[in-house]
C-alpha cells in the first residue's frame, strides 16, 4: 500500500476552500429549518384539525422520502414552475425544507416536556397566547431541544454532501474532482472525511458550551 | 401519465426495488450484528479498548455516509479491497450502521437495573446466561423503537447507493427518466414508493414492539 | 444453641473506595446456625462488610474465609489475584443473598424467578426444578402466588419471593442487606416472620438491619459498626442493655429507645 500524504497536503487548500460551501449549506439550511420548523410545529399542535393534518402530512412526507430524491425533484421541478434559482439556493432550500420536518418534531417533543402548569399560570394571569408563546414557551423549547437541534445541524453538515450530486462545488464534489485528476481516491476521500469530522467536532463542542451556558441561565434539560 | 412507460420499465424498476431491499436488509442485519458485538465488547473492555471503540463510533458518526461509501468503493483498491458496487454498498451499510446500533444496544444494557444483574450473579448465573435470560429479553422491548427508527433511516440511505452505480430503485428510475425524457411522473412515483416503505416499516416496528411488550410483561 | 465451629472467619479485613476507607481491620467470626445482626449508623460500613463476604465488593486486605476457603482471591498468590469467574461463582452458590430492593427479574413469574438458578446453574431437569421452586415458595407462604409477576405482588411478597429464590439453592449461609428497609411498615412483619422461621430451623444468617426489635429478639449476636470499625460483637442483651460498653452504641440506640423499640 502506498499512501501519499503529499497528495493530501497539496490538495488540502482546495478541500478546505470547498468546505465553505458545506458550511453555507448547513448553516443557512439550519436557519431555514428552525424558522420553518417552528411554524410547522405550531400547525401540528394547533387545534384546527385541517392545519394539524396538513402539518402531519408535511412531516410524514419529508421524513419518508430520501433527501437525495427530494433534492433531485426540487432541482428538476423548479424550472418547470418558473422559479429560476441559482443551484446553491435550490439546494439550501431543499435541505432546509426537509430538515424542518425533523426540527418540527424536535420542537414538538420539547414543548410537550414543558409542564402544562406554566401555560395555565400564564392564562390565569391573563397573558395573551401570542405573548406567552413568544416569551415563555418558545425560548424554553429551544433550550430543551438544544441537544437534538445541535445533532440536526451535524446531520445537515453530513447531508450537504448530497449537494455534490446536483453539481454544487462543496467538499464532496471537489473531492471527486480532485480524485479525477490525481487518481488517489483513498487519500483524498479520507482527507475529506477528516475535514467533515473536524467541522462536526467543533460544532458539537460549541453545542456543549452553549448547553452549559443555558443551564447556568436556568432551565431543565430534555432527557438527561 | 404514461402507463405504458411504467409497463415497459416495470421489470427494471422491480429489479431495482429488489436491489434496494437486498442492500437494506443485508446491510441492516450486518450492522446490527457488528453493533451488538461492539456493544458487548465495550461492556467487557478496559479503558484502552473502550477509547478505541469510542473513537471508531465518533469517526463513523461524524462523517457523511457518501464519503464512507466512496472510501470503500473507490479507495478500497488502494488497500487491496476490490468490491462490486453492491458489495461496497452493503459493506458501507454495515460499517455506517454499526456505531448507531452499538449505541442503541449499549443504552439497552444500561437500562436494566444493575441490582437484577447482581442478584443473578449472587445466585450463580454465568455472564452469558445473564445476558441471554435476564438482559436481552427485557432489553428487546426497550430498543425496538430506536432500532426501527434507524433501520428506516438506512432504508432511505439506499438511494445514495445510486451514486456508485448500484442498480437500486433510484438508479433505475433515473435511467427511465433519462431515456424517456419524463421526470416528474417517475420521481413522484419513486417518492411514493419510499414513503410507503417507510410507513410500512414503522408500522411493523410498532407491531413488534406491542407483541414484545405483551410477551414479556415488564414490571 | 448455635454450633461453635465458625462457618465464616474474617481477619483484619479492610476495604477502600479510592481514598476513602470504608472498612478498617475487621475481625469476626460467623458461627454455624447463628443469627448475626450488623447494626450501626448510616455510612458505618455494614452493607459494605456484608457485600465483602460474598465478594460482591472485593476487599482490599485481610482475609475472608468460608469453611476454610479464601473468598474471592487466589490462595497463596502475592500480589493478590482474583479467583477465576467460575470458581467465584461456585463459592457464591453456597451463599444466598437477599437485597434491599428485592431485585426480582420482572419478566419472570415468581415461580420462574425461584427456578431460574436451579435450571441454569444446577442444570436440573425442568420438573425437578419446578418442584423444588414450589417447595421454596411454600416455605415463604407464597404457593398461591407462584404464577404472579413481580408487578402483581406487594413489596413484602416480592421480598419473600427473593428469599425463596435464595433458599432454593440450599445455601450454607444467608446474607440479608436491609431486607425490610424498602417496605411499607405493615409489610415488614411478614418478611421478618419468614426470617425468624429460617433462624429457628438453624440457618446461618448475617443480617444488616435497622429493625432493632428483630436484632434484640432473634439475633444470637449483634455486631455494632461505626465509621468502618467493628466496635463490639456481643449477645443482644449486652448491646441493648442499660449500660453498653461504648458511648457510640449508647447514642446510636438512643433514638430507638425514645421510640420505645428497645
Amino acid at each position: 500500500m502506498d499512501f501519499s500524504f503529499g497528495v493530501i497536503l497539496h490538495n488540502l487548500p482546495y478541500l478546505i476552500a470547498a468546505a465553505k460551501w458545506t458550511l453555507l449549506i448547513s448553516l443557512v439550511g439550519m436557519a431555514i429549518s428552525i424558522g420553518l420548523g417552528v411554524f410547522i410545529c405550531a400547525a401540528r399542535m394547533s387545534r384546527a384539525r385541517w392545519l394539524a393534518a396538513a402539518a402531519a402530512l408535511y412531516i410524514s412526507f419529508f421524513r419518508g422520502v430520501p433527501l437525495l430524491v427530494q433534492l433531485l425533484i426540487f432541482f428538476y421541478m423548479l424550472p418547470h414552475i418558473g422559479l429560476d434559482l441559482p443551484a446553491i439556493a435550490a439546494a439550501i432550500l431543499s435541505v432546509g425544507m426537509c430538515s424542518a420536518a425533523y426540527t418540527a418534531e424536535i420542537l414538538r417533543g420539547a414543548f410537550q416536556t414543558i409542564p402544562a402548569g406554566q401555560t395555565e399560570a400564564a392564562k390565569a394571569l391573563g397573558i395573551a397566547p401570542a405573548s406567552y408563546w413568544r416569551r415563555i414557551l418558545v425560548p424554553q423549547a429551544l433550550r430543551l431541544g438544544m441537544p437534538s437541534l445541535i445533532n440536526e445541524l451535524i446531520l445537515l453538515v453530513k447531508v450537504s454532501s448530497l449537494a455534490s450530486v446536483v453539481g454544487i462545488g462543496e467538499l464532496t464534489r471537489v473531492a471527486q474532482n480532485i480524485t479525477g485528476q490525481t487518481y488517489r481516491p483513498l487519500e483524498i476521500y479520507i482527507a475529506a472525511a477528516a475535514i467533515y469530522f473536524v467541522i462536526n467536532l467543533i460544532i458539537s463542542q460549541l453545542g456543549r458550551l452553549a448547553e452549559r451556558r443555558m443551564q447556568l441561565a436556568g432551565g431543565a434539560r430534555l432527557g438527561v | 401519465m404514461e402507463y405504458e412507460l411504467f409497463l415497459r420499465y416495470g421489470p427494471a424498476l422491480l429489479h431495482g426495488f429488489g436491489v434496494t431491499l437486498l442492500a437494506w436488509v443485508v446491510g441492516s442485519f450486518g450492522g446490527l450484528v457488528l453493533g451488538f458485538v461492539i456493544a458487548v465488547v465495550y461492556r467487557w473492555s478496559g479503558r484502552g479498548l473502550r477509547t478505541l471503540l469510542q473513537a471508531y463510533i465518533e469517526l463513523i458518526r461524524g462523517t457523511p455516509f457518501m464519503i464512507q461509501l466512496f472510501i470503500l468503493y473507490y479507495g478500497g483498491p488502494g488497500i487491496g479491497l476490490v468490491l462490486s458496487p453492491v458489495q461496497a454498498g452493503i459493506l458501507s451499510f454495515v460499517v455506517y450502521g454499526s456505531p448507531y446500533f452499538a449505541e442503541i444496544f449499549r443504552s439497552g444494557f444500561n437500562a436494566i437495573p444493575p441490582g437484577q444483574i447482581e442478584a443473578a450473579r449472587c445466585v450463580g448465573l454465568t455472564e452469558t446466561t445473564i445476558m441471554r435470560r435476564i438482559i436481552l429479553p427485557q432489553m428487546l422491548v426497550l430498543i425496538t423503537a430506536p432500532l426501527t427508527n434507524f433501520v428506516i433511516i438506512l432504508s432511505k440511505e439506499t438511494a445514495i447507493l445510486s451514486v456508485v452505480t448500484v442498480p437500486e430503485l433510484l438508479y433505475e428510475t433515473q435511467t427511465m427518466a433519462a431515456e424517456t425524457f419524463t421526470y416528474v411522473e417517475p420521481f413522484l412515483v419513486l417518492s411514493l414508493c419510499y414513503w410507503l416503505l417507510v410507513i410500512v416499516t414503522a408500522r411493523l416496528g410498532q407491531m413488534v414492539e406491542t407483541r414484545a411488550m405483551r410477551h414479556l410483561k415488564r414490571a | 444453641m448455635p454450633d461453635q465451629a465458625p462457618i465464616i472467619t474474617v481477619r483484619g479485613m479492610s476495604k477502600f473506595f479510592g481514598e476513602f476507607q470504608a472498612l478498617a481491620d475487621i475481625t469476626l467470626d460467623v458461627r454455624r446456625s447463628e443469627v448475626l445482626c450488623l447494626i450501626g449508623p448510616s455510612g458505618s460500613g455494614k452493607s459494605t462488610l456484608l457485600r465483602c463476604l460474598n465478594f460482591l465488593e472485593p476487599y482490599d486486605s485481610g482475609e475472608v474465609r468460608m469453611e476454610g476457603r479464601l473468598i474471592g482471591w487466589q490462595e497463596g498468590v502475592v500480589p493478590r489475584r482474583p479467583l477465576p469467574a467460575s470458581t467465584l461463582r461456585e463459592q457464591r452458590r453456597q451463599i444466598g443473598m437477599v437485597f434491599q430492593q428485592f431485585n426480582l427479574w420482572p419478566h419472570f413469574t415468581a415461580l420462574q424467578n425461584v427456578a431460574e438458578a436451579l435450571l441454569q446453574v444446577r442444570n436440573l431437569p425442568r420438573d425437578q426444578a419446578m418442584a423444588r421452586a414450589e417447595a421454596a415458595l411454600e416455605k415463604v407462604n407464597l404457593s398461591d402466588k407462584a404464577g404472579n409477576y413481580p408487578s402483581g405482588l406487594s413489596g413484602g411478597q416480592q421480598q419473600r419471593v427473593a428469599i425463596a429464590r435464595a433458599i432454593a439453592m440450599e445455601p450454607s449461609l444467608m446474607l440479608f442487606d436491609e431486607p425490610t428497609s424498602a417496605l411499607d411498615p405493615e409489610l415488614v412483619g411478614e418478611v421478618l416472620s419468614v426470617m425468624k422461621a429460617m433462624a429457628a430451623e438453624g440457618m446461618t444468617m448475617v443480617v444488616v438491619t435497622h429493625e432493632m426489635g428483630f436484632a434484640a429478639h432473634v439475633a444470637d449476636r449483634v455486631a455494632f459498626l461505626d465509621q468502618g470499625r467493628l466496635v463490639a460483637c456481643l449477645p443482644p442483651a449486652e448491646i441493648f442493655g442499660r449500660d453498653p460498653s461504648d458511648p457510640r452504641i449508647h447514642s446510636f440506640l438512643q433514638t430507638y429507645r425514645e421510640r420505645n423499640v428497645v
